[in-house]
């Protein structure tokens, strides 16, 4: 195996170990917003509840107004959910990563702004319970990096697949310098 | 070499496998947990709320810090501070709307839990009025008051004149006749969560750490925090100013269940 080819297996095993991250990470989190609060059993009534009791949440950053904050509430669970399973399956790679970094962008930018405000909320990152503060910025921040350098691994990665794949152009037969 | 169809076959497979490990990880993920709520008894993972646990061992004549019907479907405990600003807004914006709304309506028990804070010089201070206000039954009043003028007390101290308009010249003597003995610093919370002093010569200072001690257990981090019970179940706590229409949004979750 040449050092190239070892730095190529390399290469694609951190973006795939990347990926997989990822993925169980919004799996993750979209589990926790998504399950039953108190001792309901999963129910279409305990979802409801558990995204009403998110939205609480997502109020106190106190960033959208009241008519939004439901929406948004509504919406993000099931976005991660997908978007987990998405980077779990690993289609168009190149897009699910993009998505990913620019939404944990948004979400670092909210908690930075809020934790500069000196907000004491709960951070709602992973359900309910969790206060806002400098470790959830630095957890955050990392995923940050981890999804912006599976982004950049994934483009690198299509770039060369599209170098190999192109079709090579046809060698002329060299000419006779007589 | 590998011929097209072979590379095709392989990248096939690939996809196959990936979309397996998406699936038997997802069934990993939620498995556990759905496993773990049907099998959990709901006795077991109920709790009592805090303020019935404090009614439980309070002696008779103990300030009843809450507002509207004990039998109300929906009991919220609130943990306050009388001089945090964010206390204030919560209470101006959220449960003031609340107790006109739900509050009166029979829908939602409130719960007051003093949590002052050690880095506010008169919150201890509101706190005792606020408890002596509730041992003659007049704790609604003085909480809004000491809410309301929350941006002038904090100047000076002067609690005693805020209240004194909030209530009828007869009961504020009251309030004050159980204050009287109160001379030594109120208790507050620590940031190492060590329990309190109590002046034994203050009544109301044991109320007010039996509801430090209550905060620690939840535990509070800020101000303010609060827990909703509904059929015996506690909610988790949340902190911050949540408005009036996204937690009416919640008990209307709650009650339709």
């Amino acid at each position: 195996m040449t050092q190239n080819e070892t730095r190529r297996n390399l290469a694609r095993t951190l973006l795939l170990l990347g990926r997989l991250g990822l993925a169980a990470i919004f799996l993750f989190a979209a589990y926790a917003k998504l399950k039953p609060q108190a001792a309901m059993p999963w129910s279409g009534s305990s979802i409801k509840t558990s995204l009403s009791l998110f939205a609480m949440q997502v109020d106190s950053y106190q960033l959208l107004p009241p008519q939004l904050v439901s929406p948004a509430a509504h919406f993000l669970p099931p976005f991660e959910l997908c978007l987990g399973l998405w980077l779990l399956a690993g289609v168009l790679l190149r897009y699910a990563s993009l998505i990913t970094t620019l939404l944990l962008g948004a979400f670092f930018a909210v908690m930075v702004r809020t934790y500069m405000a000196g907000l004491e909320i709960n951070c709602g990152c992973f359900g309910p319970g969790e206060r806002l503060g400098p470790l959830t910025l630095l957890r955050d921040g990392s995923l940050l990096a981890l999804a912006l350098a599976v982004t950049i691994g994934a483009f690198l990665q299509g770039r060369k697949r599209r170098t190999e794949s192109a079709p090579v152009p046809p060698v002329s037969a060299p000419q006779r310098a007589d | 070499m590998i011929s097209r169809t072979n590379r095709h076959g392989v990248r096939r497979m690939a996809l196959l496998a990936q979309w397996a490990t998406a699936v038997l990880i997802t069934v990993a993920v939620f498995a556990p947990a759905i496993t773990a709520q049907a099998t959990t008894p709901t006795a077991a993972r109920s709790s009592t709320p805090a303020h019935k646990r404090v009614a439980a061992d309070a002696a008779p004549g103990a300030p009843v810090k809450t507002i509207g019907n004990r039998n109300a479907p929906i009991t919220m405990e609130v943990f306050s501070d009388y001089q945090c600003p964010s206390c204030g807004s919560f209470f101006e914006n959220t449960l003031r709307a609340m107790i006109q709304d739900y509050v009166a309506n029979g829908k939602v028990y409130l719960v007051h839990h003093d949590f002052p804070l050690q880095m506010h010089t008169y919150s201890g201070q509101a706190a005792r009025w606020a408890t002596a206000a509730a041992m003659i039954g007049q704790f609604q009043d003085v909480d809004a008051a000491l809410f309301d003028s929350q941006a002038k007390w904090p100047v000076d101290g002067d609690i005693e004149k805020y209240v004194a308009g909030a209530i009828s010249p007869a009961n504020f003597k009251r309030i004050q006749g159980i204050l009287k003995g109160c001379a030594a610093a109120p208790p507050t919370s620590k940031a190492d969560r060590t329990v309190p002093q109590v002046d034994p010569s203050c009544p109301v200072d044991q109320y007010i750490v039996q509801d430090i001690v209550l905060g620690y257990q939840v535990p509070v981090q800020a101000t303010p925090t609060f827990i909703v019970h509904y059929k015996g179940q506690s909610y988790p706590a949340s902190s911050g100013i949540i408005t009036w229409p996204i937690l009416k949004q919640f008990f209307d979750t709650l009650l339709s269940q």
